[in-house]
């Protein structure tokens, strides 16, 4: 489904991310790990145009969206939240959602009927997603003022207002305590029950090693393994490149 | 009644009446400040391209003989194309890494703007329509005067429709999500020139509805209007808070109350330092303007 062919992105003379080629298979949950700086958030942003790519191609779906700017991304059936939280903090959390909805359904209304329609346009999709981040009861308060693990909620749900065929969540559990992390495993594990594919790019070791089916590992832009959770655990490239960083 | 009761009740006229005119510099300040709040730039040609708009319109009235509400509201649909056009030429293709590059794009339109006017007319005024200029309230002991009443009455109109698109509907919610995160908006499919591109044209009709009543509050178009406006205009939003759009309401109708009650007790040519200085007390004491807040976006 997405394919990163031979992706490079350098930073001067630093390689953020260096030839990197690897596949996500639809329905797949796909896990990209690494230590701090190995490239993970880098190869994200490359897949959703934040930057552009020095060389190699990303391929979505067996298009070819390399560079393609970011809402195109998304028309595509991209979409992602951040590590750093970038909710629109002065609107409440029902207009996140609902600025967000970007499905065929949406666009096929036409230009007025899609950006002049009233908030009654898709109010029946928004409300699903409030219940499954468990936000129904916060709909009408300002995204500023949620807690920390209810704006990582609303971002997830923002991402899948969009209805994204490929969902990438960029450490989602970053700040979170144990109890929010194993809500977030059962969140990302419903997302499975609806074919969606997700790549999720995390730190923490036991979301990871608990939800998904194949982990590529990086380590200073490289990938250096890739399988099944179980033997990448057992992998002594994967020991090597995590000794001494806290969470392995 | 009391002779000081009489003192006070012609000061308090011209400031009724400069809030009511001030409701012009209002809109121009919300011009400005939704530009700045979507693009974090000035477009210093805005308040020229109102004026244009307003010439532009003086085809329906020449031509058509239009009645002067039609007029109005052929400036603001120029007002919108010209808005486009500035976009395209002063913001669209040049790198948003250099903020004096698209300073001084807009500040040549402004200039182009008004050449383009005084060629066009051979820099004489223009005759403009206005509507109830021969009215007067009589609200013992004040008294309303009709054209003023009727500037008043359409930016209140006009202003709430913008409300409405940018609270009510997903175009302004769009709009407010690229003002507040710019990156993750884009990332969440809203197309960032798109939404600058309709910034420009609805903040544009908005101008080019202000242009003609400016137009009609003097009875003429002339060059000489594009220059003041775009001053007041920032004087507006700076003092508003940039960014704010309650700001700049708010400081619209101070603006257009303190000029006038300048006027009344300094007279017309001494009005306008008075009006500077109350900027530079701003600056100095409250440099983020009556609602402005730190910024945070990415």
């Amino acid at each position: 489904m997405l394919e990163l062919r031979n992706l490079s992105k350098h930073f001067g003379g630093v390689k953020a991310v260096d030839d990197l080629t690897l596949t996500v298979n639809e329905g797949e949950i796909f896990g990209l790990i690494g230590p701090n700086g190995s490239g993970k958030s880098t190869t994200v942003n490359l897949i959703c145009g934040v930057f552009p790519t020095t060389s190699g191609a990303v391929l979505f779906e067996g298009r070819d969206i390399t560079d393609a700017p970011s809402h195109r991304v998304v028309a595509a059936g991209i979409t992602r939240t951040f590590q750093n939280i970038r909710l629109f903090g002065d609107l409440t959390v029902w207009q996140n959602l609902w600025v967000s909805q970007n499905s065929a359904a949406e666009r096929g209304k036409g230009w007025f009927g899609r950006w002049l329609g009233g908030d009654r346009v898709g109010r029946g999709d928004a409300e699903d997603l409030l219940k499954f981040a468990g936000l129904e009861h916060r709909s009408g308060e300002l995204a500023r003022n949620l807690a920390f693990g209810e704006q990582r909620r609303l971002e997830m749900a923002r991402a899948l207002a969009a209805q994204p065929r490929l969902l990438l969540l960029d450490e989602p559990a970053a700040g979170m305590n144990a109890e929010e992390v194993s809500q977030l495993a059962a969140r990302i594990k419903a997302l499975r029950k609806y074919g969606m594919t997700i790549l999720l790019v995390e730190h923490v070791m036991e979301l990871v090693m608990g939800v998904t089916d194949r982990i590529a590992v990086l380590n200073f832009g490289q990938k250096i393994a890739e399988g099944a959770p179980a033997e990448i655990r057992e992998n002594p490239a994967v020991r090597t490149a995590y000794l001494g960083t806290a969470d392995a | 009644m009391s002779d000081f009761w009489w003192e006070v009740i012609d000061p308090i006229q011209s400031v009724l009446d400069g809030m009511m005119f001030g409701s012009i510099y209002a809109l121009i300040g919300i011009g400005f400040t939704l530009i700045f709040g979507v693009m974090h730039k000035i477009n210093l040609a805005y308040a020229a391209a109102s004026i244009g708009g307003a010439y532009a319109s003086l085809a329906a009235f020449q031509v058509l003989d239009a009645p002067a509400i039609v007029v109005f509201l052929c400036a603001a649909a120029a007002s919108g194309v010209i808005g486009y056009l500035v976009y395209i030429c002063c913001f669209r293709f040049i790198p948003t890494a250099m903020p004096l590059a698209t300073l001084m794009s807009s500040v040549g339109m402004l200039i182009l703007i008004d050449e383009v006017v005084v060629h066009a007319t051979a820099g004489m005024p223009e005759p403009y329509p206005a509507m109830f200029d021969d009215v007067m309230i009589d609200l013992e002991p004040f008294w309303i005067r009709g054209d003023l009443l009727m500037i008043f009455a359409l930016s209140v109109i006009a202003m709430g429709i913008l409300l409405y698109i940018l609270y009510r509907t997903r175009l302004g919610i769009a709009t407010r999500a690229v003002a507040q995160q710019p990156s993750a908006a884009q990332l969440c499919g809203i197309g960032q020139q798109n939404t600058n591109a309709v910034t420009f044209i609805i903040t544009g009709a908005l101008g080019g509805l202000a242009g003609a009543m400016v137009g009609a509050s003097v009875g003429i178009l002339s060059p000489l209007l594009a220059l003041p406006l775009t001053v007041k205009g920032l004087i507006v939003t700076v003092i508003g808070g940039l960014g704010s759009i309650p700001g700049a309401i708010v400081a619209g109708l101070l603006v257009g109350g303190f000029e006038n009650v300048f006027q009344y007790f300094r007279g017309v040519t001494e009005r306008d330092i008075y009006v500077m200085l109350l900027l530079f007390v701003f600056l100095t004491f409250r440099p983020q303007g009556l609602f402005g807040r730190i910024s945070s976006r990415d």
